[in-house]
């Protein structure tokens, strides 16, 4: 028989028996858009992962490991083990190699997210992603002491708009914190969506920092004496310490001998990562959790095709007569061999493709949901270069299982079908 | 994601002293590679251990011979790196530092050779990463470090015997 007319049949027989191929095609989808699921959410979490900021060259803070300070500076977890003096970042902004320095001042926080004390120029020069720059959503930069830009994050969970006050807590954590009550600050900005820290981070500026501790002793406020908010600007407000800075080199081939100068500075013991350097290194470490994830998911389409094979096998039975007569009308071993192998075939390839259509509808509803919410930017695409070779693979994977009702059936269908037992 | 997240970070400060790597470790070695413009520059830095198994200066024949003929081997760039063939790119310049100046020990019993190569490209744009013969030449040497910084970011790659290539 020449195989169109029994790919034909192999598809009216399949619809025969839609409802057993239906529970198996949806098992085959489900585990599909699993399988792709995972490598999506991977690949794209790795992605906003190792661009949570780009276009910075150095990383500097006090000397501890490297991670750590990737930690603290960048994702703002952890903390610092020591500061920065502010005469060394001085001294670092003005090396002839330095583009740009931004000073980072961490340690107070706001209902659990991390205040950032830094400069205006934060918002211009820091960038994520394929050098994405930060964008307000509404508002501006921060112009005065007491004024504060929060992240889009923050904004969302707390509901604050520009105008409103909010007040520091001094430290981190939500338990029994100290709380700079006296200076309330203004938001001014609010920033856009960006998958990255900055979008749980309240920036406010340098002198700010210091004007909150302004009458402060030791970590905690000195009784009886207290500063108000309208006094502080009649106070120097440079800071004496910080707690690691942002480096933007003029020339990129420099990076190597500027981190060799900052890990050699005579004042003070610092430490200067390439950001870059440091996010590969982290995500190394977490290589084993990813690929754990990537094996329960591999073996969940074993388990849906296997489905497959075992309702196929099943109904060899309930179609020892159709096939006995399909050889009693001239079809030979190999057409039944073909025709099973087709349906196998037709309901992986159908699975596969319904697995991965329903990701892709509900990554694109979900993106947006999932950057708000969680902080993972899901690119919205139909398949990557990646998921398509799981595709095929999925694909490939189910042709060979449906190789086995196909045997099994060549095997026994004459000689099964035609004898009848009753 | 939230508790992803603070999983991430919980699994990365446990492991993070495996990952810090030494300054002087024998058996291994440092390249940092950045590309600008049409400039190629490759700096390499190697504990002397992992080159010809010992840190002080050549007394016998044999480490003689062995100090000779790394150093042969390091002023040879064309051999030692590969970079993508479509990048079109010669070596411009080199320099191998002398491990021991004024033929003395280090003090700390420890000695590093370094070299610093330049290389300029024809095709930059092409330009998707490079081998070695580094492994080849020297036997004891388990482990690359390399850090980049090109126009596409920084990052880090180990390369090993038997993935004697770097990619970005």
């Amino acid at each position: 028989m020449s195989p169109i007319p029994l790919l034909r049949l192999a598809a009216r027989s399949a619809w025969a028996r839609r409802l057993t191929l239906g529970v198996t095609l949806v098992a085959i989808m489900l585990s599909t858009a699993l399988l792709l699921c995972v490598e999506r959410v991977r690949a794209d979490a790795r992605q906003s992962f190792t661009q949570s900021v780009s276009g910075v060259d150095l990383v500097v803070g006090a000397r501890t490991g490297s991670v750590q300070l990737m930690l603290y500076a960048v994702f703002h977890a952890g903390a610092a083990t020591n500061n920065v003096d502010w005469k060394s970042f001085e001294i670092l902004s003005a090396h002839p190699a330095v583009e740009w320095a931004l000073p980072l001042s961490l340690g107070d926080s706001h209902r659990g997210f991390a205040v950032l004390g830094t400069t205006p120029a934060y918002f211009e020069r820091f960038s994520y992603g394929e050098h994405q720059s930060l964008k307000f959503r509404s508002g501006e930069s921060f112009a005065k002491v007491f004024d504060a830009v929060v992240g889009s994050e923050v904004a969302a969970k707390l509901g604050y708009k520009v105008g409103d006050a909010i007040t520091l807590s001094h430290g981190m954590g939500s338990a029994n914190l100290l709380e700079h009550g006296d200076k309330p600050f203004q938001v001014v900005g609010i920033l856009e969506v960006t998958g990255t820290p900055v979008d749980r981070t309240i920036h406010v500026g340098l002198e700010a920092i210091t004007a909150l501790h302004l009458d402060w002793v030791a970590g905690a406020p000195v009784k009886g004496l207290s500063i108000p908010q309208d006094f502080v600007s009649k106070f120097d407000l440079k800071p004496k310490e910080i707690t690691a800075a942002l480096i933007g080199l003029k020339r990129r081939s420099d990076v190597f001998r500027m981190q060799r100068f900052v890990n050699e500075f005579r004042g003070e013991p610092l430490l200067a990562v390439m950001p870059g350097v440091a996010l590969d290194e982290l995500w190394q470490t977490i290589g084993l959790v990813e690929r754990t994830l990537f094996a329960v998911s591999v073996l969940v389409i074993i388990v849906g095709l296997a489905g497959l094979v075992a309702t196929m096998l099943a109904s060899l039975n309930e179609r020892r007569r159709e096939l006995a007569i399909l050889r009693a009308l001239g079809a030979g071993p190999g057409d039944i061999f073909i025709m099973l192998a087709a349906e196998g075939l037709l309901v992986t390839t159908l699975g596969a493709v319904l697995g991965a259509a329903m990701l892709a509808i509900v990554s694109t509803i979900f993106a947006p949901w999932l950057l708000e919410h969680l902080g993972v930017l899901l690119t919205p695409r139909l398949l990557s270069l990646s998921e398509l070779y799981l595709f095929g693979g999925v694909i490939i994977t189910g042709m060979l299982a449906s190789l086995v009702p196909g045997w099994r059936a060549w095997r026994m269908s004459l000689a099964d079908g035609l004898t009848p037992r009753t | 994601m939230k508790i992803v997240r603070a999983m991430v970070l919980s699994v990365l400060v446990i492991t993070l002293p495996a990952i810090a790597a030494p300054a002087h470790q024998h058996g291994s070695a440092k390249i940092d590679i950045s590309v600008e413009g049409n400039k190629f520059t490759i700096g390499l830095e190697m504990p002397l251990d992992s080159t010809i198994g010992s840190e002080r200066p050549a007394r016998t024949d044999k480490e003689k011979l062995a100090y000779a003929s790394m150093m042969a081997a390091l002023k040879n760039p064309a051999g030692l790196f590969t970079p993508t063939a479509a990048a079109n790119c010669r070596v411009e310049s080199f320099q191998v530092s002398d491990p021991f100046p004024g033929g003395k020990p280090k003090p700390d019993g420890h000695a590093d050779i370094d070299a610093e190569y330049l290389l300029i490209c024809a095709n930059p744009a092409a330009l998707k990463g490079f081998e070695t013969t580094l492994f080849k030449q020297f036997k004891r040497l388990q482990k690359i470090d390399v850090q980049r910084a090109t126009p596409s970011g920084q990052g880090k790659m180990t390369m090993t015997p038997g993935q004697a290539s770097a990619a970005w």
